[in-house]
Protein backbone atom coordinates (compact mmCIF):
# COMPACT_ATOMS: atom_id res chain seq x y z
CA UNK A 1 0.00 0.00 0.00
CA UNK A 2 1.01 3.17 -0.81
CA UNK A 3 2.30 5.73 2.32
CA UNK A 4 0.78 8.28 0.59
CA UNK A 5 -2.91 6.77 1.69
CA UNK A 6 -2.04 7.61 5.46
CA UNK A 7 0.25 10.93 4.75
CA UNK A 8 -1.74 12.61 2.04
CA UNK A 9 1.36 14.13 0.25
CA UNK A 10 4.39 11.99 0.77
CA UNK A 11 4.80 8.38 -0.33
CA UNK A 12 8.95 7.44 -0.16
CA UNK A 13 10.59 6.93 3.08
CA UNK A 14 11.77 3.61 4.67
CA UNK A 15 8.74 3.45 7.60
CA UNK A 16 6.57 2.61 4.73
CA UNK A 17 5.41 -0.69 6.42
CA UNK A 18 3.68 1.85 8.93
CA UNK A 19 0.34 1.76 6.16
CA UNK A 20 0.23 -1.38 5.32
CA UNK A 21 0.34 -2.53 8.89
CA UNK A 22 -2.26 0.41 9.59
CA UNK A 23 -4.38 -1.07 6.97
CA UNK A 24 -3.98 -4.70 8.17
CA UNK A 25 -5.45 -3.34 12.23
CA UNK A 26 -2.03 -2.79 13.81
CA UNK A 27 -0.37 0.50 15.13
CA UNK A 28 2.95 -0.48 14.79
CA UNK A 29 6.08 1.46 16.49
CA UNK A 30 10.10 0.87 15.77
CA UNK A 31 12.58 0.00 17.81
CA UNK A 32 15.90 0.25 18.41
CA UNK A 33 17.98 -2.88 17.97
CA UNK A 34 20.83 -1.30 20.10
CA UNK A 35 19.82 0.88 22.66
CA UNK A 36 16.14 0.03 23.02
CA UNK A 37 14.53 3.39 22.50
CA UNK A 38 10.75 2.71 20.80
CA UNK A 39 9.30 5.59 18.39
CA UNK A 40 5.89 6.63 17.32
CA UNK A 41 5.37 7.78 14.54
CA UNK A 42 7.53 5.27 13.98
CA UNK A 43 11.40 6.13 12.64
CA UNK A 44 13.53 3.97 10.31
CA UNK A 45 16.85 5.58 12.50
CA UNK A 46 17.57 5.91 15.87
CA UNK A 47 18.41 9.71 17.19
CA UNK A 48 19.49 7.91 20.76
CA UNK A 49 22.15 6.10 19.44
CA UNK A 50 22.60 7.06 15.81
CA UNK A 51 22.09 3.28 14.54
CA UNK A 52 19.72 2.55 11.92
CA UNK A 53 18.66 -1.32 12.84
CA UNK A 54 15.45 -0.99 13.84
CA UNK A 55 12.59 -3.74 14.71
CA UNK A 56 8.63 -3.51 14.40
CA UNK A 57 6.68 -3.81 17.08
CA UNK A 58 2.73 -3.25 17.87
CA UNK A 59 1.90 -0.74 20.49
CA UNK A 60 -0.58 -1.16 23.07
CA UNK A 61 -2.57 1.67 21.76
CA UNK A 62 -4.54 2.57 25.58
CA UNK A 63 -3.63 5.81 27.54
CA UNK A 64 -4.41 8.92 28.67
CA UNK A 65 -5.52 11.68 26.60
CA UNK A 66 -2.66 14.55 26.98
CA UNK A 67 -4.68 17.60 24.77
CA UNK A 68 -7.42 17.92 21.81
CA UNK A 69 -9.26 20.73 20.14
CA UNK A 70 -11.68 20.37 16.69
CA UNK A 71 -11.23 22.49 13.64
CA UNK A 72 -13.70 24.34 12.43
CA UNK A 73 -11.96 26.03 9.70
CA UNK A 74 -10.19 23.53 8.34
CA UNK A 75 -7.47 23.51 5.33
CA UNK A 76 -8.23 23.30 1.79
CA UNK A 77 -7.23 19.56 1.67
CA UNK A 78 -9.94 18.77 4.34
CA UNK A 79 -12.34 21.69 2.99
CA UNK A 80 -15.91 20.48 2.70
CA UNK A 81 -16.09 19.76 -0.94
CA UNK A 82 -13.55 17.06 -2.31
CA UNK A 83 -12.24 15.04 -0.62
CA UNK A 84 -14.26 15.12 1.80
CA UNK A 85 -13.29 15.89 5.94
CA UNK A 86 -13.10 12.14 7.56
CA UNK A 87 -16.18 11.45 9.90
CA UNK A 88 -17.64 15.28 8.95
CA UNK A 89 -21.80 14.60 9.15
CA UNK A 90 -23.84 15.66 6.74
CA UNK A 91 -24.52 19.20 8.27
CA UNK A 92 -20.39 19.75 7.59
CA UNK A 93 -19.91 19.09 11.24
CA UNK A 94 -16.47 18.51 11.89
CA UNK A 95 -14.89 16.24 13.50
CA UNK A 96 -12.70 16.96 17.28
CA UNK A 97 -9.09 14.92 17.13
CA UNK A 98 -6.45 14.06 19.88
CA UNK A 99 -2.93 13.44 21.22
CA UNK A 100 -3.20 9.98 23.72
CA UNK A 101 0.07 8.88 25.71
CA UNK A 102 0.00 4.96 24.70
CA UNK A 103 3.31 4.77 27.31
CA UNK A 104 6.07 6.81 28.09
CA UNK A 105 7.24 8.90 24.92
CA UNK A 106 4.51 7.31 22.55
CA UNK A 107 2.05 10.10 21.50
CA UNK A 108 -0.83 8.57 19.55
CA UNK A 109 -2.96 11.06 17.43
CA UNK A 110 -6.34 10.37 15.95
CA UNK A 111 -9.61 11.64 15.27
CA UNK A 112 -12.29 11.24 17.62
CA UNK A 113 -15.58 11.32 15.63
CA UNK A 114 -18.09 9.62 18.34
CA UNK A 115 -17.81 12.42 20.89
CA UNK A 116 -19.12 16.18 21.41
CA UNK A 117 -16.32 18.37 22.37
CA UNK A 118 -17.52 19.70 25.03
CA UNK A 119 -17.68 16.35 26.47
CA UNK A 120 -13.61 15.51 25.89
CA UNK A 121 -11.69 16.36 28.73
CA UNK A 122 -7.46 15.96 28.89
CA UNK A 123 -6.62 13.27 30.78
CA UNK A 124 -9.78 10.62 30.03
CA UNK A 125 -8.84 7.19 29.59
CA UNK A 126 -8.92 6.70 25.52
CA UNK A 127 -7.86 3.50 22.94
CA UNK A 128 -6.42 4.31 18.94
CA UNK A 129 -7.50 2.10 15.85
CA UNK A 130 -6.85 2.24 12.38
CA UNK A 131 -10.02 3.40 10.91
CA UNK A 132 -10.59 2.63 6.76
CA UNK A 133 -11.90 5.54 5.46
CA UNK A 134 -14.63 5.10 2.25
CA UNK A 135 -12.27 6.67 0.09
CA UNK A 136 -9.77 4.12 1.06
CA UNK A 137 -7.49 6.09 3.07
CA UNK A 138 -6.47 4.92 6.77
CA UNK A 139 -6.28 6.75 9.85
CA UNK A 140 -6.88 6.16 13.48
CA UNK A 141 -9.09 7.17 15.53
CA UNK A 142 -9.25 7.72 19.10
CA UNK A 143 -12.69 6.42 21.41
CA UNK A 144 -13.08 6.26 25.18
CA UNK A 145 -12.49 2.96 26.90
CA UNK B 1 32.60 39.32 18.75
CA UNK B 2 31.88 42.86 17.62
CA UNK B 3 28.78 45.19 19.30
CA UNK B 4 26.26 45.70 17.10
CA UNK B 5 23.71 48.52 17.20
CA UNK B 6 20.50 49.26 15.39
CA UNK B 7 20.41 52.50 13.11
CA UNK B 8 17.94 52.47 11.05
CA UNK B 9 13.91 50.95 11.31
CA UNK B 10 11.42 50.87 8.36
CA UNK B 11 7.61 49.65 8.35
CA UNK B 12 5.16 49.41 5.48
CA UNK B 13 1.51 49.57 6.33
CA UNK B 14 0.43 45.64 7.52
CA UNK B 15 -2.84 44.28 5.81
CA UNK B 16 -4.65 43.29 2.95
CA UNK B 17 -2.21 45.14 0.45
CA UNK B 18 -4.19 44.40 -2.83
CA UNK B 19 -1.96 46.88 -4.19
CA UNK B 20 1.42 45.69 -3.82
CA UNK B 21 3.20 42.96 -4.64
CA UNK B 22 5.96 41.48 -2.44
CA UNK B 23 8.87 43.59 -3.93
CA UNK B 24 7.17 46.20 -4.14
CA UNK B 25 6.04 45.93 -0.15
CA UNK B 26 9.92 45.93 0.37
CA UNK B 27 11.01 48.66 -1.46
CA UNK B 28 8.33 50.95 1.21
CA UNK B 29 9.97 49.50 4.15
CA UNK B 30 13.36 49.91 2.54
CA UNK B 31 12.82 53.43 1.73
CA UNK B 32 11.68 54.13 5.05
CA UNK B 33 14.27 52.47 6.83
CA UNK B 34 17.20 54.45 4.51
CA UNK B 35 15.38 57.65 5.54
CA UNK B 36 15.65 56.99 8.99
CA UNK B 37 19.64 56.21 9.14
CA UNK B 38 19.62 59.05 6.26
CA UNK B 39 22.48 56.70 4.59
CA UNK B 40 21.66 55.53 0.93
CA UNK B 41 22.19 51.73 -0.23
CA UNK B 42 25.95 52.53 -1.63
CA UNK B 43 26.85 52.57 2.25
CA UNK B 44 25.27 49.12 3.28
CA UNK B 45 27.76 45.84 2.72
CA UNK B 46 25.35 43.42 2.30
CA UNK B 47 21.79 42.35 3.42
CA UNK B 48 19.86 39.79 4.31
CA UNK B 49 16.26 38.76 3.17
CA UNK B 50 13.23 36.73 5.18
CA UNK B 51 10.32 35.07 3.53
CA UNK B 52 8.86 32.09 5.22
CA UNK B 53 6.58 30.49 2.47
CA UNK B 54 7.74 29.88 -1.34
CA UNK B 55 3.82 29.41 -2.09
CA UNK B 56 3.06 32.59 -0.51
CA UNK B 57 5.93 34.06 -2.81
CA UNK B 58 5.20 32.12 -6.01
CA UNK B 59 8.89 31.65 -6.81
CA UNK B 60 11.59 29.80 -4.80
CA UNK B 61 13.51 32.75 -5.07
CA UNK B 62 12.14 35.43 -3.36
CA UNK B 63 14.90 37.12 -2.08
CA UNK B 64 16.16 37.64 -5.89
CA UNK B 65 13.11 39.74 -6.17
CA UNK B 66 13.67 41.84 -3.44
CA UNK B 67 17.18 42.77 -4.16
CA UNK B 68 16.57 43.14 -8.01
CA UNK B 69 13.64 45.62 -7.29
CA UNK B 70 15.64 47.85 -4.90
CA UNK B 71 18.87 47.73 -6.76
CA UNK B 72 21.54 45.99 -4.37
CA UNK B 73 22.90 44.12 -6.41
CA UNK B 74 26.10 43.41 -7.01
CA UNK B 75 26.49 42.68 -2.98
CA UNK B 76 25.84 39.58 -0.68
CA UNK B 77 21.66 39.02 -0.16
CA UNK B 78 20.22 35.32 0.50
CA UNK B 79 16.67 34.46 2.31
CA UNK B 80 16.39 32.91 5.01
CA UNK B 81 13.88 31.24 6.50
CA UNK B 82 11.96 29.72 10.34
CA UNK B 83 8.22 29.95 9.25
CA UNK B 84 7.11 32.65 11.65
CA UNK B 85 10.31 33.44 13.44
CA UNK B 86 11.80 34.11 9.80
CA UNK B 87 12.63 37.72 10.42
CA UNK B 88 13.94 37.07 13.84
CA UNK B 89 16.33 34.42 12.09
CA UNK B 90 16.95 37.00 9.35
CA UNK B 91 18.25 39.65 12.20
CA UNK B 92 19.96 36.97 13.77
CA UNK B 93 21.86 36.22 10.85
CA UNK B 94 22.81 40.06 9.73
CA UNK B 95 23.65 40.88 13.29
CA UNK B 96 25.96 37.46 13.05
CA UNK B 97 27.79 39.24 10.06
CA UNK B 98 28.56 42.36 11.51
CA UNK B 99 29.60 40.75 14.81
CA UNK B 100 32.03 38.22 12.73
CA UNK B 101 33.71 41.36 10.96
CA UNK B 102 31.95 39.87 7.50
CA UNK B 103 30.71 43.51 6.87
CA UNK B 104 30.14 46.58 9.05
CA UNK B 105 26.91 47.56 8.03
CA UNK B 106 23.81 45.38 7.30
CA UNK B 107 19.76 45.37 5.70
CA UNK B 108 17.61 42.87 7.42
CA UNK B 109 13.95 42.79 5.62
CA UNK B 110 11.55 41.11 6.47
CA UNK B 111 9.12 40.44 4.06
CA UNK B 112 5.33 38.44 3.67
CA UNK B 113 2.83 38.53 0.68
CA UNK B 114 0.48 36.20 1.88
CA UNK B 115 -2.90 37.52 0.80
CA UNK B 116 -2.70 36.41 -3.14
CA UNK B 117 -3.46 33.04 -2.20
CA UNK B 118 -7.15 32.16 -1.12
CA UNK B 119 -7.82 32.28 3.01
CA UNK B 120 -8.34 28.24 2.79
CA UNK B 121 -5.10 27.75 0.70
CA UNK B 122 -3.04 30.15 3.44
CA UNK B 123 -4.52 28.10 6.06
CA UNK B 124 -2.95 24.73 4.51
CA UNK B 125 0.23 26.47 3.72
CA UNK B 126 0.36 27.33 7.21
CA UNK B 127 -0.93 23.88 8.95
CA UNK B 128 1.70 22.11 7.52
CA UNK B 129 4.44 23.87 9.26
CA UNK B 130 3.76 21.42 11.56
CA UNK B 131 4.59 17.84 10.81
CA UNK B 132 3.27 17.88 7.14
CA UNK B 133 3.60 13.43 7.47
CA UNK B 134 2.40 12.84 11.12
CA UNK B 135 0.05 15.76 11.91
CA UNK B 136 -1.44 17.39 8.86
CA UNK B 137 -2.83 13.85 7.89
CA UNK B 138 -5.36 14.98 10.81
CA UNK B 139 -6.65 18.30 9.44
CA UNK B 140 -4.66 20.33 11.79
CA UNK B 141 -4.30 23.38 11.02
CA UNK B 142 -1.76 26.33 13.24
CA UNK B 143 -5.00 27.25 14.97
CA UNK B 144 -5.21 23.63 15.62
CA UNK B 145 -1.83 23.46 17.38
CA UNK B 146 -2.30 26.48 19.31
CA UNK B 147 -5.84 25.55 20.45
CA UNK B 148 -4.45 22.11 22.00
CA UNK B 149 -1.91 24.09 23.86
CA UNK B 150 -4.99 26.08 25.00
CA UNK B 151 -6.74 22.91 25.73
CA UNK B 152 -3.75 21.78 27.75
CA UNK B 153 -3.22 24.93 29.61
CA UNK B 154 -7.00 25.44 30.67
CA UNK B 155 -7.18 21.77 32.04
CA UNK B 156 -3.64 22.48 33.72
CA UNK B 157 -4.18 25.88 35.26
CA UNK B 158 -7.50 26.60 35.08
CA UNK B 159 -7.00 29.52 32.62
CA UNK B 160 -10.27 30.26 31.10
CA UNK B 161 -11.86 31.80 28.07
CA UNK B 162 -12.58 35.03 29.21
CA UNK B 163 -8.72 35.40 30.25
CA UNK B 164 -7.48 34.65 26.50
CA UNK B 165 -9.98 37.37 24.78
CA UNK B 166 -8.68 39.55 27.67
CA UNK B 167 -5.25 39.47 25.60
CA UNK B 168 -7.23 40.15 22.17
CA UNK B 169 -8.84 43.31 23.89
CA UNK B 170 -5.36 44.85 25.14
CA UNK B 171 -3.90 44.09 21.87
CA UNK B 172 -6.89 45.87 19.37
CA UNK B 173 -6.27 48.69 21.82
CA UNK B 174 -2.95 49.12 21.37
CA UNK B 175 -3.69 48.47 17.05
CA UNK B 176 -5.84 51.01 17.10
CA UNK B 177 -3.24 53.57 18.09
CA UNK B 178 -0.59 52.18 15.33
CA UNK B 179 -1.04 53.89 11.89
CA UNK B 180 0.64 50.39 10.76
CA UNK B 181 -1.42 48.06 12.31
CA UNK B 182 -3.79 45.80 9.99
CA UNK B 183 -6.80 46.49 12.37
CA UNK B 184 -7.16 49.58 13.69
CA UNK B 185 -10.02 48.98 15.84
CA UNK B 186 -11.04 48.25 19.67
CA UNK B 187 -12.76 45.48 20.51
CA UNK B 188 -14.80 44.29 23.44
CA UNK B 189 -14.84 41.56 25.99
CA UNK B 190 -18.29 40.23 24.95
CA UNK B 191 -17.35 40.83 21.12
CA UNK B 192 -14.25 38.24 21.72
CA UNK B 193 -15.98 35.44 23.64
CA UNK B 194 -18.80 35.65 21.31
CA UNK B 195 -16.94 35.33 17.76
CA UNK B 196 -17.48 32.26 16.22
CA UNK B 197 -14.83 29.33 16.79
CA UNK B 198 -12.17 28.86 14.52
CA UNK B 199 -10.63 25.70 16.73
CA UNK B 200 -12.35 24.61 20.21
CA UNK B 201 -11.50 26.53 22.52
CA UNK B 202 -9.79 29.30 20.06
CA UNK B 203 -12.20 31.55 18.92
CA UNK B 204 -12.07 34.21 15.86
CA UNK B 205 -10.81 37.30 17.94
CA UNK B 206 -8.06 34.62 19.56
CA UNK B 207 -6.35 34.55 16.54
CA UNK B 208 -3.88 36.36 14.51
CA UNK B 209 -4.61 37.87 10.95
CA UNK B 210 -3.55 36.52 7.49
CA UNK B 211 -1.67 40.26 6.49
CA UNK B 212 0.72 41.14 3.59
CA UNK B 213 3.54 43.74 5.11
CA UNK B 214 7.45 44.43 5.06
CA UNK B 215 9.77 45.67 7.38
CA UNK B 216 13.34 46.97 7.64
CA UNK B 217 16.12 47.30 9.89
CA UNK B 218 19.85 49.02 9.61
CA UNK B 219 22.54 47.20 11.60
CA UNK B 220 25.85 48.32 12.08
CA UNK B 221 29.56 47.74 13.90
CA UNK B 222 29.35 49.86 16.98
CA UNK B 223 32.00 52.13 15.33
CA UNK B 224 30.10 52.57 12.20
CA UNK B 225 26.58 52.41 14.80
CA UNK B 226 28.16 55.92 16.32
CA UNK B 227 28.89 57.45 12.78
CA UNK B 228 25.64 57.09 11.69
CA UNK B 229 22.76 57.44 14.49
CA UNK B 230 22.88 60.09 17.71
CA UNK B 231 21.46 57.10 19.15
CA UNK B 232 21.64 53.84 18.16
CA UNK B 233 19.97 51.11 19.86
CA UNK B 234 22.51 47.74 20.96
CA UNK B 235 21.57 44.00 20.44
CA UNK B 236 22.87 43.48 23.64
CA UNK B 237 21.40 39.53 23.83
CA UNK B 238 20.54 36.64 21.42
CA UNK B 239 19.13 33.46 21.97
CA UNK B 240 17.30 30.70 19.80
CA UNK B 241 16.04 27.17 21.39
CA UNK B 242 14.38 24.34 19.65
CA UNK B 243 11.73 21.97 20.03
CA UNK B 244 10.36 18.69 18.65
CA UNK B 245 8.62 18.99 15.57
CA UNK B 246 5.07 17.27 16.86
CA UNK B 247 3.38 18.63 19.84
CA UNK B 248 2.48 15.22 21.14
CA UNK B 249 6.87 14.47 21.08
CA UNK B 250 7.13 17.68 23.63
CA UNK B 251 8.05 17.49 27.74
CA UNK B 252 5.46 19.97 28.18
CA UNK B 253 1.84 21.37 26.40
CA UNK B 254 1.51 24.02 28.41
CA UNK B 255 5.06 25.54 27.93
CA UNK B 256 7.14 25.90 24.99
CA UNK B 257 10.60 24.49 25.68
CA UNK B 258 12.44 26.47 22.70
CA UNK B 259 11.20 29.88 24.64
CA UNK B 260 12.71 28.25 28.02
CA UNK B 261 15.91 27.50 26.12
CA UNK B 262 16.41 30.94 23.79
CA UNK B 263 15.56 33.13 26.78
CA UNK B 264 17.98 31.22 29.12
CA UNK B 265 20.41 32.00 26.21
CA UNK B 266 19.66 35.92 25.78
CA UNK B 267 19.11 36.83 28.84
CA UNK B 268 22.73 35.56 30.05
CA UNK B 269 24.52 37.08 27.16
CA UNK B 270 22.35 40.37 28.05
CA UNK B 271 23.55 40.29 31.35
CA UNK B 272 20.18 40.86 32.44
CA UNK B 273 16.78 38.60 34.15
CA UNK B 274 12.97 39.12 33.14
CA UNK B 275 12.52 41.73 36.24
CA UNK B 276 15.02 43.99 33.92
CA UNK B 277 12.99 44.23 30.80
CA UNK B 278 10.72 47.28 30.49
CA UNK B 279 8.99 46.87 27.17
CA UNK B 280 8.27 43.21 24.97
CA UNK B 281 6.87 42.15 21.91
CA UNK B 282 5.85 37.92 22.24
CA UNK B 283 4.61 36.21 19.94
CA UNK B 284 0.64 36.35 20.32
CA UNK B 285 -0.27 34.34 16.81
CA UNK B 286 -2.98 33.22 19.31
CA UNK B 287 -3.93 34.91 22.89
CA UNK B 288 -3.07 31.88 24.05
CA UNK B 289 0.48 32.19 22.93
CA UNK B 290 0.94 35.49 24.78
CA UNK B 291 -0.32 34.35 27.86
CA UNK B 292 2.45 30.90 27.60
CA UNK B 293 5.01 33.37 26.61
CA UNK B 294 4.67 35.59 29.74
CA UNK B 295 5.41 32.61 31.89
CA UNK B 296 7.91 31.19 29.39
CA UNK B 297 9.64 34.36 29.70
CA UNK B 298 9.84 34.55 33.16
CA UNK B 299 7.35 37.58 33.73
CA UNK B 300 4.87 35.57 35.90
CA UNK B 301 5.09 32.41 37.76
CA UNK B 302 4.23 28.93 35.54
CA UNK B 303 0.46 28.91 35.11
CA UNK B 304 -0.25 32.35 36.07
CA UNK B 305 -0.37 33.85 32.92
CA UNK B 306 -4.01 34.59 32.86
CA UNK B 307 -3.92 36.23 36.05
CA UNK B 308 -1.57 38.44 34.28
CA UNK B 309 -3.73 40.06 31.75
CA UNK B 310 -6.15 40.09 33.87
CA UNK B 311 -5.08 42.21 36.19
CA UNK B 312 -4.01 44.57 33.40
CA UNK B 313 -0.08 44.15 34.31
CA UNK B 314 1.05 44.00 30.42
CA UNK B 315 -0.75 47.08 29.19
CA UNK B 316 1.73 50.73 29.69
CA UNK B 317 1.00 51.60 32.53
CA UNK B 318 1.49 48.00 33.72
CA UNK B 319 4.35 46.16 35.47
CA UNK B 320 5.73 44.67 32.05
CA UNK B 321 3.64 46.25 28.69
CA UNK B 322 3.78 43.56 26.05
CA UNK B 323 2.58 44.02 22.24
CA UNK B 324 1.73 47.88 22.71
CA UNK B 325 2.14 47.68 19.05
CA UNK B 326 -1.39 45.75 18.50
CA UNK B 327 1.13 42.25 18.65
CA UNK B 328 0.32 39.68 15.63
CA UNK B 329 -3.20 40.15 16.66
CA UNK B 330 -4.04 43.31 15.33
CA UNK B 331 -1.30 44.38 13.34
CA UNK B 332 -1.06 41.50 11.74
CA UNK B 333 1.08 38.81 11.03
CA UNK B 334 3.25 38.92 7.92
CA UNK B 335 5.17 36.08 8.50
CA UNK B 336 8.65 36.99 7.24
CA UNK B 337 8.14 40.48 8.27
CA UNK B 338 6.90 39.82 11.54
CA UNK B 339 9.88 39.75 14.11
CA UNK B 340 11.49 42.50 12.14
CA UNK B 341 8.43 44.35 12.89
CA UNK B 342 9.18 43.51 16.06
CA UNK B 343 12.30 45.08 16.37
CA UNK B 344 11.33 47.91 15.02
CA UNK B 345 8.93 48.65 17.81
CA UNK B 346 11.07 48.49 20.51
CA UNK B 347 13.86 50.42 18.99
CA UNK B 348 11.11 53.23 18.55
CA UNK B 349 10.24 52.33 21.77
CA UNK B 350 13.79 52.82 23.29
CA UNK B 351 14.22 56.06 21.32
CA UNK B 352 11.00 57.51 22.57
CA UNK B 353 8.93 57.49 19.64
CA UNK B 354 6.14 55.33 20.12
CA UNK B 355 3.81 58.30 20.52
CA UNK B 356 0.51 57.35 22.33
CA UNK B 357 1.84 54.18 22.75
CA UNK B 358 5.16 54.87 24.40
CA UNK B 359 6.11 52.84 27.62
CA UNK B 360 7.91 55.45 30.07
CA UNK B 361 11.50 55.88 29.46
CA UNK B 362 12.18 52.42 28.89
CA UNK B 363 16.30 51.02 28.70
CA UNK B 364 15.53 47.42 27.81
CA UNK B 365 13.78 45.84 25.34
CA UNK B 366 13.16 42.01 24.70
CA UNK B 367 11.24 40.43 21.14
CA UNK B 368 9.86 37.03 21.35
CA UNK B 369 9.30 35.21 17.78
CA UNK B 370 8.07 31.68 17.61
CA UNK B 371 8.23 29.22 14.47
CA UNK B 372 5.62 27.06 13.74
CA UNK B 373 3.68 25.50 16.86
CA UNK B 374 7.23 26.09 18.79
CA UNK B 375 9.59 23.91 16.71
CA UNK B 376 11.84 27.43 16.91
CA UNK B 377 12.12 30.53 19.11
CA UNK B 378 14.14 33.78 18.83
CA UNK B 379 14.90 35.96 22.04
CA UNK B 380 16.47 39.71 20.98
CA UNK B 381 17.07 42.03 23.80
CA UNK B 382 17.96 45.53 23.18
CA UNK B 383 19.80 48.29 25.10
CA UNK B 384 18.90 52.23 24.71
CA UNK B 385 23.16 52.34 25.98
Amino acid sequence: MEFKNFSLFISQTKVNRFADDLAGGKIMSTLCKKCGKQYYPPQADCSACMASDMEWKEIKAEGKLLTFTKIHVPPEHFAVRQPLMPFSSLQFEPCPVGIIEAGKGLPVMGWIPKMDVKKIKVGMKMKASPFTLPDGKITIVLEPV
Amino acid sequence: MRKVGIVGIGHGKFGVRSDASLRELVFEAVKACLDDSRITLKEVDSMVTGVAGDEFSFGIQPSAQVHDYIGFHPKPNFRVEAACATGSAALRTGWANIASGLADVVLVVGVEKMTEVPTSTATEIMGRAGDATWEYPFGTTFPGYYAMIANAHMAEYGTTEEQLARVAVKNHYYGSLNPYAQMQKEITLEKAVTSFTVAYPLKLYDCSLITDGAAAILLASEEKAKAISKKPVWVAGLGCGTDAMRLGDRKSLTSLQATREAARAAYKMAGVGPSDIDVATVHDCFTIAEVVAYEDLGFCEKGEGGKLIEAKETYVEGRIPVNVDGGLKSKGHPLGATGVSMAVEITKQLRGEAGPRQVKDPEVGLTHNVGGSGQVSFIHIFRRQ
